[in-house]
């Protein structure tokens, strides 16, 4: 007799997994650090609009949309996003093992797998919620304060890459979250493949189109609407890559993250509890 | 056969003196250090730059050399070559630091151990200045002392006239390097304590040095400002080791303005530790 | 069968090179089952091996005829309370039952009322509001033990559970394993005190050095003993010279020593049943009378001396 797989069960248990560990997420201490760097950029924006109001100095516009794009792409995705999610996937596993609690979780009566995914999940929100936030009201003033500047024409065309600028936010967060959750899970210390996915992450610009394609930035910054040029002493060997296209992009970024999540969930499966060699 | 009555006896043999007893601490973490093979080729590697730097410098002072290569294609030993030399260096303790520093405090606080450390007579101060000298004897070793001996070489071959005219440099690699050694150490023990788990300290090492200096650029490109640069560890320590060099930094900020976000931050990291570093911890119920 | 027991078949299970347990087979039934032996003889490893924590090298497991690798199922029936003394950051006692019970699928008020009857059992109601690490030892002892019958389970595996409890607390808790027994339920107890094993457990599992060297009742396990290490049994009693020289004439009595106040002696028999009745008949003759009898090695103590001897130093 074929049993049908109990799914609602399991989405209550995610549910209650969330309830926990969103709890937690928001808040512990060690989530300010990921508040500031969520709404840094807002904050400046909102300083560069009242330094023109009160002319202090003046602003053209005409470059502010291009200072947004950089300031998202090489603040907001490479290290914001990414730290953060270092912080807080990390932290799911790893952390609970160096605070000797991820028993409490093995004693529940929830398959490992859907630990995986409610734990996933509370860091995707908690950090969806707070970098989209983050980043719509940085895009968001960026662009009113166009409104008071000789570029307001802009504006209209501007709003329409708010959803596009969210939603590559979320796509950083779920890829990010993705292979940091593994790699807290396969790494007894994962700084080193921190460091090894950062430094691969920051030198791909120089790197030919093929090995581009192996990294979460190159999608994301082929999804974002504005194309930052490379400026440093680095230029003369940047390789330019034809970026790929959103239809290819977006799932294959989702697809990378189910299968870093299968990934996870093997783990977990064998996983034991010997805190002792931690 | 004899009874021996057993009771407590104090130790009452020499002990060793009162100002070297912080060196404990380091013995002991070395012995870990020193266990850890990659640790080990990291430091190995660490010494490829200044064996390399004394070829450079060795080869205008080689006949046969200088008849293989031309005058041209050489590199001109002066202030430039050692500050290239010190960012280098510089850089490759960053990441020691970022590889060691976490755990020395970390450790200590998860485990509950420091309050066994100040019940004997051992003050808060020794402890950290033990923390510290782990992290500034090894990276002594692959910064001031292998500049020195690069700075005393190339005077050995250029002459002594070469010699008077650039002992700024050899200050320079001297206080320059121990100004970035003590930054290191004391950012490294605070994060250390200020997070007890080693590998949130690691994370937040590397988060000082890459996502501050990302804010500071970002203050820098929308503000549009150079005040952004005081808060990039790597600027400010740049600008400093430049005027000691005499040269002139790129990063837009003045050897003062540097200076005294230096201080700044080694004041932030020593009230962290005047505040983590404590035998005991209150728990609010 | 092994549906109402909980069974280990041939389990060993290895940590790298070091042995954690080899070549267990166990079938443990309701009521409560001590695991005594010395620190590291394997007795935290066949409790992890119970709850899933660790898998087996080798063997197989079942718990009510549950997989541990099937947590699922298993933690609707399994409570277990770890030796662990870490809890998760900021929870009040409250909040910590309360959220465990949540991820056990339980409603709201559900989990609300499960919350407060296990705290009202180990005597945690007072402290409930307060952040658990501020907890005393005996109380995160309490809370970790609230936390492992909350959710009402059939067997409960208890790691050590009396440490850091106050004498008051210690016998609360022994009642409370005492009637969870009474109902039915299997109570798996790792202990080091002897004397509470002893009064408190139906059957021992004798463990040294990953391996299991006794198990069953423990008058049981005396009595197969009795050969290599004779049960000695103390007699008090009026003339006791009397009964020394009737009871030296017996194959089976090694060894007799008299009371320094010459109202009693300690023999040592290899067959306690037939020297019962060498005592019932020399009283029907008139030869003594008898003040009390009791015999002196039959408890955990006397056994955990004999098998494990001085390898392990328990209390």
């Amino acid at each position: 007799m074929k049993t049908s797989l109990p799914w609602k069960l399991w989405a209550r248990q995610v549910m209650a997994i969330l309830r926990i560990e969103l709890a937690k997420n928001f808040k512990r201490k060690r989530a300010i650090p990921v508040y500031v760097l969520a709404f840094l950029p807002f904050l400046l924006w909102q300083t560069h609009s009242l330094v023109h109001i009160r002319g202090w100095r003046t602003c053209s516009g005409s470059e502010d949309l291009m200072v947004y794009a950089g300031v998202f792409q090489v603040f907001v995705l490479r290290l914001a996003i990414f730290f953060s999610a270092v912080a807080i996937f990390m932290n799911l596993f790893r952390g609970k093992i160096v605070e000797k609690t991820l028993h409490y979780y093995f004693l529940a009566p929830v398959r490992r797998e859907v630990l995986v995914v409610g734990k996933y999940l509370s860091g995707v929100a908690m950090m969806v919620i707070v970098f989209g936030a983050g980043t719509a009201l940085s895009y968001l003033t960026a662009v009113n304060h166009l409104k008071l500047t000789a570029s307001r024409a802009v504006v209209p065309a501007a709003m329409a890459d708010l959803p596009v600028y969210v939603g590559v936010t979320a796509l950083a967060c779920l890829g990010y979250g993705a292979v940091f959750l593994v790699t807290g899970l396969l790494f007894r210390n994962p700084i080193v493949p921190a460091v090894a996915i950062l430094s691969w992450e920051s030198i791909i610009v120089f790197l030919p189109a093929v090995l581009k394609k192996f990294s979460v930035i190159f999608y994301l910054e082929s999804l974002c609407p504005v194309k930052v040029p490379f400026h440093g002493p680095g230029l003369l060997f940047t390789i330019t890559a034809e970026p790929t296209p959103a239809y290819l992009s977006v799932p294959g970024l989702i697809l990378l993250t189910l299968a870093l999540l299968a990934l996870a969930a093997l783990r977990i499966r064998k996983m034991e509890i010997s805190y002792g060699t931690e | 056969m004899a009874v021996y009555k057993r009771g407590y006896e104090p130790y009452e043999g020499e002990l060793t003196p009162e100002w070297s007893r912080f060196l404990v601490i380091a013995r002991q973490a070395y012995r870990r250090v020193f266990e850890s093979r990659l640790l080990v080729s990291y430091l190995v590697l660490c010494l490829i730059c200044p064996v390399a730097c004394a070829l450079i410098i060795y080869l205008p002072h080689n006949e046969g050399a200088l008849q293989m290569v031309s005058v041209g294609d050489l590199i001109t030993i002066e202030p430039g070559f050692f500050l290239k030399y010190m960012h280098l260096q510089g850089w490759l303790g960053f990441i020691l630091t970022a590889f060691i520093g976490p755990g020395l405090i970390s450790a200590d606080l998860a485990n509950n151990a420091l309050p066994l450390y100040f019940s004997r007579p051992f003050t808060r101060t020794e402890y950290v200045a033990g923390k510290m000298s782990v992290l500034a004897i090894l990276l002594s070793f692959i910064t001031w002392i292998p500049g020195l001996l690069l700075f005393a070489f190339q005077s050995y071959l250029a002459g002594p006239k070469w010699f008077w005219d650039n002992l700024h440099v050899a200050y320079a690699l001297f206080v320059g390097f121990w100004v970035w050694i003590i930054l290191l150490s004391l950012l490294a023990l605070a994060m250390s304590a200020w997070v007890k788990w080693k590998l949130a300290a690691g994370i937040l090492i590397l988060a000082i040095f890459f996502v501050v200096a990302g804010i500071g650029s970002v203050l820098n490109e929308v503000l549009d400002t150079r005040m952004g640069s005081l808060i990039n560890v790597v600027q400010v320590i740049d600008t400093i080791w430049s005027s000691m060099l005499g040269l002139a930094s790129r990063s837009g900020i003045s050897p003062a303005n540097a200076w005294m976000s230096l201080a700044a931050a080694c004041a932030l990291c020593l009230h962290l530790l005047s505040r983590k570093v404590r035998a005991y911890e209150v728990e609010r119920s | 069968m092994s549906g109402g027991r909980i069974v280990f078949e041939d389990v060993s299970k290895f940590y790298g090179d070091v042995l954690g347990v080899n070549r267990v087979n166990l079938s443990i039934p309701p009521g409560i089952t001590a695991l005594v032996g010395p620190n590291g003889s394997g007795k935290t490893t066949l409790m992890n091996l119970i709850t899933g924590l660790v898998r087996p090298t080798r063997g197989r497991i079942s718990v009510l005829g549950i997989s541990p690798d099937d947590p699922e199922r298993l933690f609707k029936v399994v409570g277990y309370c770890t030796q662990f003394d870490s809890f998760p950051r900021g929870k009040t006692g409250y909040e910590f039952l309360y959220s465990s019970l949540r991820l056990h699928g339980k409603s709201h008020a559900e989990a609300r009322e499960l919350t407060m009857t296990a705290l009202e059992l180990t005597g945690m109601t007072d402290a409930a509001g307060r952040r658990v690490a501020a907890y005393s030892k005996g109380m995160r002892q309490r809370i970790k033990l609230a936390h492992a019958i909350c959710h009402q389970p059939s067997v409960l595996v208890l790691d050590e559970p009396l440490n850091g409890l106050d004498p008051m607390a210690r016998a609360e808790a022994i009642a409370l394993f005492r009637s969870l027994a009474a109902e039915g339920l299997h109570v798996i107890i790792s202990s080091h005190i002897l004397h509470e094993v002893d009064c408190i457990s139906d059957q021992v599992v004798l463990l040294n050095s990953g391996y299991v060297v006794a198990e069953g009742q423990i008058q049981a396990v005396r009595s197969e003993m009795n050969q290599e290490h004779p049960l000695q049994i103390m007699v008090r009693c009026s003339r006791p010279g009397a009964l020394a020289s009737r009871v030296f004439t017996l194959d089976h009595v090694v060894e007799v020593r008299m009371h320094a106040d010459g109202r009693g002696l300690l023999a040592s028999t290899r067959n306690p049943d037939l020297f019962y009745q060498a005592l019932n008949q020399a009283v029907l003759e008139g030869l003594i009378d008898i003040e009390s009898v009791a015999p002196a090695d039959d408890d955990v103590h006397s056994v955990y001396q004999y098998l494990i001897g001085n390898e392990g130093e328990a209390l």
